[in-house]
């Protein structure tokens, strides 16, 4: 296995890993998460697996790609891939991103200024495979060759030449989901090129011209949202009976009457949750209906399927199912007549439904949709609901989703929350838009094929690990019980994997959990603690 | 000879003018696309922290006038200053920032050349001893962005050269192209450099030679001066087929990608636009995009078919 990778290796011995990943070779963690020896270390791939599935890549597999059965289907799939590339270029099929497209791919000076920005490349300890540019630029010399005019004889004289082969698709395929999406790497760009974009837009050949996409994401992601309501697999007569279960439960613990309220026509609020909490976290969930419900908000949820799912997969890797998914949400506002639809805590919604869906949706299907940040924060400012910050007397400290921040500009209001009622509020650094991605973004926090959440919880989610150990290093012990405040759904996904994985809670007394049950532990109403301190 | 090189320099101005409006006007005319903004949005008042009109959307609402000079401006001094590189990648700064001021100020010495030929044809001397301060300040502007460019343009050009040979990053991404056009790009200004020490210390027979080229009637240069000529005429030609229009197509990255959070308002002109777009078909291969239907059919499709109990 090569260390220094060249562009041209990637279409080189189809078979072979391309390269691997050592533990020792990552950035060191704070102690006592640099003993390496007290880890679990990498799931090695199995023979079966080597046998069955396209492992050529790194030792990871996110896809499960099986291997194809011939020659002629390699061809066949190589031969998508070039009719995809036209497609991702022409006006009637990619109207939605041409334009940022064919900017970034034809004006990038190759001059590697993004690299450290992108928390997988430093975090694997400058792994060529992971560098910003080192896939997209494959992309760029593979447009180049087989789509511009003049292509494959500018590519024999000007030199970049790269074959298309299986070995290239295969590896550009799974190599597209070693990217988080981010943004980091356009952000510092001074020609403002964007590799993430050039990544998803990659993905979206692969899914909307092959019918490739992980499975988490497409089949078990869109597929089921659009055709059963949620991912999760809740239809909508089980989420009621789910979220009716919940309010008792906590009407009881708590001592307050939980009340969700469903499908009320004429709402002002539509609120739209990430179903997955409902399964993963109720205490998000629940800790909405108690702060709408005294701060006398009117408001709503559905039980049509998938208006009570916000999640929106699409976002990472089809258009055509980021669409859908975005019409289903607006038809469902329409019809219930609200003023407007408030977004879940999920960074991914916030992003899809809010901006990008911005211009996908016309006429009466563009209803007024607004971000929890802004308003949790009218909640907790509007003096309705009576608040003792000691309650919070523990360090708290906040991961910002890139979503809500370096892609939406949303940035303070959640902060102004946590200063008033965490006395031990502490920053990240770098945090703002500037922050660290937790290492599920781009969709990879919900897939864990085969050994594919080693490389989450040791590569992509490392920095984030190393920052909040860092933002609580003046209290490290387990002794002193210390709360990530991350108000995304796809981000607690991933935090609960890192901590697990890493013993976070038995050596640090790390949990995570989001931003309205915060806000609900410090109200003077709720009796006992509403936040649960242990392994999650 | 002379007439061949007014001959070039006009077709090299007419085809580097013609191939860069081709390429932006196809820029220009692309579909209106997804909102993909990316903070701090600079015409933000809270651009600083980041912060977008999302955090306080009724003030925004009442207020949504901004404009894009500030984001013009920060762009053009961008194209000056290259801070970011500056900032985030020192060791390329020190080499790229002298090659592209060459580039910029060998611009603007043919510019100059230009305007002060047309004030020689008007009657005033260019030179040093010029008794109308015109014709003294053309001089030294024209002597100035000649010299500083070819002398920063050779440097940043040798030293881009060592860098992408040295440096493992730079280097595996480097094409032959790559270092063509930097060697190409260092003859042009070596060239330059030439002509100026050898034969024309005060850029005399240049300023002729534009003088010749406005009144069609052309002068006669030292064969060091027209090597020069037909260097950088080809060196224009050349230029549209290198990245070199990202000194422009940045503005479009920033300004129509990265900065462009205008939302789509109710009957607005955008919403027509997207309207036509989504009226057209689509014909993706993938088993779950019903080929030859348009986007508006294929999204507003409803595919639950669950029943409640």
């Amino acid at each position: 296995m090569k260390k220094n990778l060249k562009l041209a290796d990637i279409s080189k011995n189809g078979d072979a890993q391309l390269t691997e990943v050592n533990i020792d070779e990552l950035i060191p963690l704070p102690p006592p998460y640099d003993r390496i020896e007290e880890l679990p270390g990498f799931k090695q791939l199995t023979t079966d697996q080597r046998e069955r599935l396209v492992c050529n890549l790194d030792g990871f597999v996110a896809l499960a790609l099986p291997k194809p059965e011939s020659k002629e289907e390699e061809k066949r799939y190589i031969g998508q891939f070039v009719s995809g590339l036209k497609k991702l270029l022409s006006k009637d099929n990619n109207w939605t991103f041409l334009q940022p497209l064919l900017l970034s791919l034809d004006y990038c000076a190759r001059c590697q200024t993004c690299n450290d920005a992108c928390p997988v490349y430093v975090a694997s300890g400058n792994n060529d495979l992971y560098r910003p540019t080192y896939r997209s630029e494959i992309f760029r010399r593979l447009v180049n060759k087989y789509i511009k005019p003049g292509g494959k004889l500018r590519a024999r004289l000007g030199g970049g030449d790269i074959e298309l082969n299986w070995a290239t698709l295969s590896r550009l395929y799974e190599l597209s989901y070693r990217c988080n999406l981010c943004r980091r790497c356009a952000q510092v760009c001074p020609l403002g090129v964007d590799n993430a974009l050039i990544i998803r837009e990659l993905r979206k050949l692969f899914s909307q011209e092959l019918g490739w996409a992980p499975q988490e994401l497409h089949e078990k992601g869109t597929v089921l949202q659009l055709e059963v309501g949620s991912p999760t697999g809740m239809k909508p007569h089980v989420v009621r009976d789910n979220m009716k279960f919940l309010d008792e439960e906590f009407s009881e613990a708590t001592g307050i009457e939980v009340k969700t309220r469903w499908d009320k026509e004429g709402a002002d609020v539509l609120l739209i949750h990430s179903a997955g909490d409902i399964l993963s976290f109720p205490e998000s969930v629940v800790a909405f209906a108690i702060l709408c419900n005294a701060a006398g908000i009117s408001w709503t949820l559905s039980s049509e399927a998938p208006g009570y799912d916000g999640v929106n997969y699409g976002l990472f890797y089809d258009d055509v199912q980021l669409a859908r998914i975005a019409t289903r949400h607006a038809q469902i506002a329409r019809k219930l007549r609200v003023k407007k639809i408030v977004m879940g805590e999920c960074g991914h919604e916030h992003k899809a439904l809010m901006t990008v869906a911005d211009r996908l949706l016309i006429g009466d299907l563009n209803i007024p949709r607004e971000s929890v940040m802004t308003f949790l924060e009218d909640i907790v400012f509007s003096g309705k609901i009576k608040f003792d910050p000691s309650k919070n007397d523990f360090p708290v400290t906040l991961h910002d989703p890139c979503n809500v921040v370096r892609n939406l500009g949303i940035v303070e209001p959640q902060r102004r929350i946590l200063r008033y009622l965490c006395p031990r509020f502490r920053e990240m650094t770098p945090h703002g838009v500037d922050n660290y991605c937790c290492g599920g973004g781009g969709g990879l926090s919900v897939m864990s094929n085969v050994n594919f959440t080693d490389w989450k919880v040791n590569i992509a989610g490392r920095m984030k690990f190393k920052q909040v150990l860092e933002a609580f290093a003046d209290r490290p012990g387990p002794e002193v019980k210390k709360y990530i405040c991350a108000p995304c759904l796809n981000c607690k996904l991933q935090f609960r994997d890192i901590l697990k994985y890493y013993g976070a809670w038995k050596k640090s007394g790390i949990i995570c959990g989001g931003l309205a049950e915060l806000i609900v532990n410090a109200m003077v109403d709720i009796k006992k603690p509403f936040i649960e301190w242990g392994e999650r | 000879m002379s007439v061949f090189l007014v001959v070039l320099t006009y077709f090299a101005y007419v085809f580097i003018i013609a191939m860069y409006s081709a390429k932006l006007v196809k820029i220009a005319r692309m579909p209106v696309h997804l909102r993909w903004e990316l903070y701090p949005v600079i015409y933000e008042p809270k651009s600083g922290h980041g912060i977008s009109y999302y955090e306080d959307i009724k003030e925004w609402q009442k207020n949504r006038q901004k404009t894009v000079r500030k984001g013009i401006f920060f762009l053009f001094m961008e194209n000056f200053k290259f801070s970011e590189y500056f900032k985030r990648n020192r060791g390329y700064w020190v080499v790229m920032f002298p090659w592209h001021i060459g580039f910029i100020l060998i611009v603007a010495f043919h510019i100059l050349c230009f305007f002060g030929a047309l004030v020689m044809v008007a009657g005033i001397p260019v030179s040093a001893e010029s008794t109308i301060i015109l014709g003294r300040t053309f001089y030294y502007l024209i002597l100035l962005a000649g010299l500083i460019s070819f002398i920063a343009g050779a440097f940043g050009n040798i030293g881009l050269i060592i860098k992408r040979l040295s440096d493992r990053d730079l280097k595996s991404f480097a094409t032959r192209q790559n270092y063509f056009s930097y060697f190409f790009t260092l003859v042009v200004f070596i060239s330059g450099l030439y002509a100026w020490y050898f034969v024309d210390p005060a850029f005399s027979q240049y300023r002729e030679f534009w003088k010749g080229m406005i009144t069609l009637s052309p002068s006669t240069v030292e064969s060091a001066t027209a090597a020069h000529i037909i260097l950088f005429a080809l060196f224009l030609i050349y230029l549209p087929f290198t990245r070199s229009l990202h000194y422009i197509t940045k503005f479009f990255a920033y300004l129509w990608v990265r900065w462009d959070d205008r939302p789509n308002l109710r009957e607005s002109k955008m919403e027509k636009n997207i309207e036509e777009w989504f009226n057209r078909p689509v014909s993706w291969s993938a088993p779950h995009i019903p080929s030859g239907r348009t986007w508006a059919e294929i999204t507003s499709e409803n595919m639950n078919h669950e029943k409640e109990p």
